[in-house]
């Protein structure tokens, strides 16, 4: 994905602008920044949820087709009114691939099974979703946006509000779906977290973008620097 | 006993009435599912207004001669006015919402206001309107025709398909709007399709048993369903079952007290409302012990 001169915001409202950033087919990429810096929507408009206020998004084709891209919300923007079953919620991602008013066949109810497994979410694909933990919920949106089979998975702060434990688990899974050759671009406030999870990041300071490797963009110094703690 | 199969007799007079009650009774809860799950319940209250306004409208076009008469006229005008306010308001909802114009409330309250106020104020004056609306407004399910029933039952029958055959689309729109845009999904295409379908069951509804009665059958029992569905299908059958052996149940005691139906058909609802949460307090206090 080679992104040029974009700008984003909502509406008229500029938050970012002149971003250029490319990332590579088996990017591993941490999106990081201070509160309301916009890499949220910086997220949301490469996942296509908003549209470009400027500047072009390019996905190079995979195989001669379009990547496609599985997204993971934050996990309150989903309403607990729904009595949705956790396999309910993933056989949703499925929905890219099936046609309007079709039914979805077996073929993709054992990907959904599958993907939940991938996700050690199986044991708890019959609960309701609103009843899950924090870190539950997490798998289940992360097997979902698997089911769409994307090319690059876009996570929208998969830890916050999880305990040390499931963020660890999830972590893992993550660094696990990367080895197996999925993209992964993630925002995420926790510095240690970002670092054990990712190989490379884009810092988001003062309406800019920098980027480098995980190492080098977290030393001391540099973090200095971009918090403005200098 | 005697008097419920009177009421199920072909031979009985208002048998259209009871028709289009059960039809309503069954239909409504169907479409009014999704208000409930978007939360958009207040927007069930103030379409039916709006779409009572849009009869009154039609009816008023016609007094001052704007809409010439013909053959069975009122009714085919009566059903383009409600439809047409119907739509044209959740069309004006969406877009303000959309660009953020005023606050939800203000704004679907000062829709249902000023549609009950432009309802009464069209009707106070108008000769033709006049008796028929009233008689909407009070909820009495009286003169039903053949063509309005047939009419009711074709369009219900093509709605609660729509919704069984794309459930899957309207859901995923419904609940992860964002999660929809990423999979390619149109979902303007999809919310428009969903409110074409809401708009036409109220319109029609309101067209036979008037505001109150549409937004009691659209809103009460999907939430006496809530309390007991465990799952979205559960939540769906429930809602549309209460709502048809309530408008059944109301036919009933309407005819054997005398009551007008439709708000006998709405206390009742309420009481099921009202019993419902009962139970449920009761079997979460036995859970605690």
């Amino acid at each position: 994905m080679v992104i040029e001169d974009l700008a984003v915001g909502y509406g008229r409202q500029v938050i970012l602008q002149g971003i250029n950033l490319n990332v590579p087919r088996k990017a591993s990429l941490g999106l990081l920044g201070s509160n309301g810096s916009g890499k949220t929507t910086l997220l949301k408009t490469i996942a296509g949820i908003l549209p470009p206020l400027g500047g072009r998004i390019n996905f190079v084709a995979i195989d001669g087709r379009v990547p496609v891209l599985g997204y993971v919300p934050q996990k309150e923007a989903l309403d607990p009114m729904y009595m949705l079953s956790s396999y309910e919620v993933v056989l949703m991602g499925v929905c890219g691939r099936v046609g309007p008013g079709r039914l979805i066949g077996s073929k993709e109810k054992e990907w959904a099974h599958h993907c939940l497994e991938q996700t050690d979410a199986n044991s708890f694909a019959r609960k309701p979703f609103s009843q899950l933990s924090g870190g539950q919920k997490q798998r289940v949106l992360i097997a979902r946006a698997l089911a769409a089979k994307p090319d690059l998975l876009l996570l929208d702060e998969p830890t916050a509000g999880v305990d040390a434990s499931a963020t660890s688990a999830i972590l893992d899974l993550l660094r696990r779906l990367h080895d197996s050759g999925l993209a992964i671009m993630m925002v995420n406030h926790d510095l240690a977290a970002i670092k054990r999870s990712v190989e490379e990041i884009a810092w988001v300071h003062a309406g800019k973008i920098e980027t480098g490797s995980a190492a080098e963009m977290l030393s001391r110094d540099n973090l200095e620097r971009l918090m403005d703690l200098k | 006993m005697e008097t419920l199969k009177e009421i199920l007799d072909p031979n009985f007079l208002l048998r259209n009435s009871v028709y289009i009650s059960l039809l309503i009774g069954f239909g409504c809860p169907l479409v009014g599912v999704y208000l409930v799950l978007r939360r958009l319940v207040f927007m069930g209250v103030a379409l039916p207004q709006v779409s009572s306004c849009g009869i009154a409208f039609a009816f008023a076009f016609h007094a001052w001669g704007i809409i010439p008469h013909f053959e069975n006229s009122e009714n085919t005008l009566a059903f383009a006015g409600a439809s047409l306010f119907t739509l044209g308001a959740i069309a004006l909802l969406s877009w303000m919402e959309h660009r953020q114009r005023g606050g939800v409330e203000g704004r679907i309250g000062a829709a249902y206001v000023l549609a009950g106020a432009w309802s009464i104020l069209l009707l106070v004056k108008n000769p033709y309107g006049e008796h028929g609306l009233l008689e909407r407004l009070r909820g009495e399910i009286i003169a039903v025709s053949d063509r309005d029933l047939i009419v009711t039952a074709v369009v219900f029958l093509v709605v609660a398909g729509a919704l069984l055959v794309f459930h899957k689309e309207l859901m995923l729109v419904s609940y992860d709007r964002e999660m929809a845009i990423t999979l390619g999904k149109n979902v303007v295409l999809w919310d428009g399709f969903l409110f074409l379908l809401i708009g036409l069951t109220i319109s029609l509804a309101v067209l036979s048993v008037g505001p109150l009665v549409t937004f009691g059958f659209l809103i009460l029992p999907p939430l006496i369903a809530r309390i007991f569905a465990r799952t979205m299908r559960q939540f769906a059958i429930f809602s549309s079952l209460v709502g048809g052996i309530s408008s059944l149940a109301g036919f009933w005691i309407a005819v054997q007290y005398d009551y007008p139906v439709g708000p006998i058909d709405v206390a009742l609802l309420g009481c099921l409302y009202a019993i419902a949460f009962g139970i449920k307090a009761i079997a979460q206090a036995f859970a605690k012990c």
